[in-house]
């Protein structure tokens, strides 16, 4: 009976749960769903990260290849990050080019990560104006259940974390380039951004929201947050929201990113006791 | 065109009786016309009409920079296209799925080294080589696609001729080569090897060579095997469809015999090749 | 090429660092002499498949979904809802399947594109001919299932991998099936015959050699994939590359015969266990 009701009033269906200040799937308004990190699941890959917030699995792998740097900026390397929404996630999806969706998504990860700092691009240079390390970061949504770039960002920040790089050696004067695989650096990263997700629903805010909660919200709203600090909003449309409501939800944000943070570096630190030669 | 159950069953009990409905025996082929040389600015090219069928080959050829992965190899590439006058389906982009499923099975076929010699493409290591771009143009389709378009290529390969290179030069980072400035003063290329298809349809009990496009129509399924001297190069099936280990095994074996007792022909009628026809002033 | 104003697009010229690390001819060519003494890099027999992981109900907003595991190939199936088919004018009498066979960027050894490449399309030809002959088209005519693989990691066999996980997802989704459908590769280099090859062992028979160094005929070498419907003895789809004489092919088919057979029981407990999981939870609630 309650599946029916549900397809046919879904708004009316979700009121109801929420006046008794529970959601469909049991959980509190504001409770978070359980986050899995999984590291250096892919061989092929110089970096890799899995991660599980819920339902929604995202998965990244960290291809590095060598290239010329750009003439304007001789001594900086290149991150190019990709979101991509596969049809394989979700029926929202079509085969074909990467929907709006996946493309702002692509917009809003490689901005953040480009403006919070969190990776200098200079660390990539290997010999000014003849050779840089050019990341491909691919990030490819497996299951699509709400908080997509949460979920991105979150396995983006662990695979750069666990990405490896040889050790080039490269003469400029007969353009030769020799790899030694034996020794492998670990890149820096200065600062972690984590962020959450929020969806509004009537008066009411709601903590990281599935699929199904995020389209019959009125809007929704992504805080990012670095050490303590915020360091973006995204709020794409949707109905408006009060200044309060806005601090209590960066408040939330910066209280949970603790605990993803050691998420993290405990997931990351483990693959580092496996091989110590890093 | 689409046929009704009758038709069927007529197509079926011809295949059983080894009479089919055009009078062929069931490991016959529909007779062949082959022309080569038909394309003035191709470097070589080739049209094949196999009943119905009607297919045109041109080869062209390009300088490219070899793959990072094979530095000593060049490269070859394929590229159908199904025309709209070849059968209504094909307007607009209704042949697509069929061009690269037969661009495909071609690609996989020269792959080996045994059947097409990428080798000998190469001008300089890692730097220069040769670029054989095939366009096969589908200008009726009768049945039988595969066999037509991989003998139509075959012939085709064998016309071309590739510009001899006199000198190679390296001046700093440019490849400076010579080509030789006599146009009758050509390499030719190995074709001898080169995979001939054969598609064996399963229809009622038996298998059957060369369907005709009615034909196409009652096989319950079809296997293309690419032959290239006794050995296959690719087999793959066509057109959806499920068979019996034993039929499998059937048909690849009657596949072997008729590819090579075809490429045997081919390869003959290839080598007889007219003595180049003296055009004089004014005639 | 046209650019892809949708992503972000790398530097142009951009290539692996793998291609300079330091590797000679000779080691390829004593590999190949291993893999012709039977000697495999991981120890296998020859006829010995890796252990394959399966499990379905991956993807939660998928009908039907299957992830599928051969040590480094690691691959997940999605299918969704029959839905009709776009751009179509006249009425099917049978439904279609449609497939799309994608490896992830990172892979490969080296990097491949966002877009769909011809390998990747050959691969879909031949998984969408493999399932058509399992599935009972007429069940839903005019209109289509979406099958969608995305291989994260290869290490080999990713196509036959592809087909037994997709005959599973499709299977969870509950789209009418003749027969389980399981898939098998074999990689042959001379006289060996190489069962569920890893990506090593491909290129490697991907390669033709002399027989010996005296001679100068060359060997047998080739990948076949054998896709089957097991109760029905039937071959769904039967797929060759190399260069291979008769008889090797009629052995071939028989090893993969066999060990198509061997895959199905674990087919048949990933269902079932989903199913009995499925019973719980609905008898709990």
């Amino acid at each position: 009976m309650a599946k029916q009701f549900k397809s046919l009033h879904p708004t009316k269906f979700y009121r109801d749960y929420l006046n008794q200040d529970i959601r469909p799937d049991g959980r509190l308004v504001s409770k978070f769903r359980p986050v899995i990190i999984n590291i250096g699941s892919i061989a092929t890959a110089d970096g890799s990260a899995l991660v599980r917030i819920g339902k929604t699995t995202v998965i990244c792998g960290i291809k590095a290849e060598l290239c010329p740097p750009k003439p304007e900026k001789p001594n900086e390397g290149f991150l190019i990050c990709n979101v991509e929404l596969p049809p394989l996630c979700s029926s929202k999806f079509r085969p074909g080019p990467p929907s709006d969706l996946a493309q702002i998504t692509t917009r809003f990860v490689a901005d953040l990560i480009l403006n919070s700092g969190c990776i200098n691009l200079k660390d990539l240079c290997i010999v000014k104006e003849k050779l840089v390390w050019c990341l491909y970061a691919d990030i490819i949504c497996l299951d699509h259940d709400g908080c997509i770039i949460d979920a991105c960002l979150l396995v983006l920040l662990t695979a750069l974390k666990t990405v490896r790089l040889p050790v080039v050696q490269y003469d400029a004067a007969i353009d030769k380039k020799t790899i030694d695989a034996s020794v492998k650096k670990c890149l820096n990263i200065y600062n972690t951004p984590v962020s959450t997700t929020y969806a509004m629903f009537e008066d009411k805010i709601i903590t990281d929201p599935t699929t199904e909660e995020e389209e019959i919200s009125s809007g929704l709203l992504t805080v990012v947050v670095k050490d303590k600090e915020l360091c973006s909003i995204h709020k794409p449309g949707g109905s408006p929201l009060s200044e309060e409501k806005l601090y209590e939800c960066i408040n939330e944000t910066v209280n949970h990113a603790d605990l993803l943070i050691t998420l993290i570096n405990t997931a990351v630190s483990e693959c580092n006791d496996d091989n110590k030669n890093c | 065109m689409n046929l009704c159950e009758a038709e069927k069953t007529f197509i079926l009990h011809g295949v059983e009786e080894n009479f089919r409905v055009d009078g062929r025996e069931r490991s016959q082929y529909r007779p062949m016309e082959l022309e080569t040389n038909v394309v003035a600015h191709a470097f070589g090219s080739s049209r094949l009409r196999l009943a119905n069928t009607d297919v045109l080959v041109a080869v062209k050829i390009e300088t490219d920079v070899p793959s990072v992965d094979q530095p000593d190899e060049g490269k070859i590439e394929f590229f159908v296209d199904c025309s709209a006058n070849a059968t209504p389906d094909f307007e607009g982009r209704g042949g697509e799925e069929l061009a690269t499923e037969i661009a495909n099975s071609l690609t996989s076929a020269y792959r080996s080294t045994k059947a097409f010699n990428l080798s000998k493409l190469c001008i300089l290591k890692g730097r220069k080589c040769w670029k054989l771009y095939v366009d096969i143009l589908l200008l009726e389709c009768g049945g039988n696609l595969y066999d037509a378009v991989s003998l139509a290529v075959k012939a085709a390969l064998w016309n071309t001729d590739i510009p001899r290179v006199l000198a190679v030069n390296l001046d700093g980072n440019n490849v400076e080569m010579e080509v030789s400035d006599n146009i009758h003063e050509c390499v030719k290329l190995d074709i001898v090897p080169a995979p001939v298809m054969v598609t064996i349809s399963k229809i009622g009990e038996q298998c059957v060579v060369d369907p005709s496009a009615a034909e196409e129509q009652c096989a319950t399924a079809s296997m293309v095997v690419a032959v290239s001297q006794d050995r296959f190069t690719t087999v793959l099936q066509s057109g959806s469809g499920s068979l019996h280990p034993s039929t499998l095994r059937e048909s690849l074996k009657l596949g072997l015999e008729i590819g090579s007792k075809l490429d045997q022909a081919l390869i003959e009628v290839l080598k007889q090749k007219p003595a180049k026809k003296q055009i004089g002033f004014l005639m | 090429m046209p650019t892809d104003n949708k992503r972000i697009a790398g530097p142009e010229d951009s290539i692996s660092y793998r291609l300079f690390k330091e590797t000679s001819n000779e080691s390829v060519l004593s590999k190949i002499n291993n893999l012709k003494n039977n000697i495999r890099s991981d120890g296998r027999k020859t006829n010995e498949q890796r252990k394959i992981f399966l499990k379905c109900g991956v993807v939660s907003q998928a009908k039907g979904s299957a992830y599928f595991e051969v040590d480094n190939t690691k691959l997940i199936v999605s299918v969704y809802d029959p839905r009709e088919i776009p751009k179509k004018t006249d009425y099917s009498l049978k439904g279609e399947l449609f497939c799309i066979f994608k490896y992830a960027p990172f892979s490969c050894p080296n990097r491949r594109g966002h877009q769909q490449d011809a390998e990747e399309k050959q691969h879909s030809a031949i998984m969408k001919r493999a399932l058509e002959s399992a599935v009972c088209r007429h069940e839903f005519p005019n209109f289509q299932v979406d099958v969608y693989v995305l291989v994260l990691e290869n290490d080999g066999s990713a196509l036959s991998g592809a087909i037994t996980a997709a005959g599973i997802a499709l299977a969870q989704a509950g789209i009418p099936m003749y027969d389980t459908i399981t898939s098998a590769t074999l990689a042959i280099q001379g006289s060996t015959k190489l069962l569920d090859p890893t990506l090593e062992e491909e290129a490697l028979c991907t390669i033709a050699t002399h027989k010996s160094d005296t001679e100068t005929g060359y060997d047998s070498h080739g990948i076949i994939v054998l896709a089957i419907l097991s109760t029905h003895e039937q071959i769904s789809e039967f797929y060759q590359l190399g260069n291979l004489n008769l008889d090797t092919l009629n052995e071939s088919i028989s090893i993969l015969m066999n060990a198509t057979k061997e895959i199905v029981p674990l087919v048949e407990k990933c269902l079932v266990d989903y199913v009995n999981k499925t019973f719980k939870a609905n008898g709990q609630s």
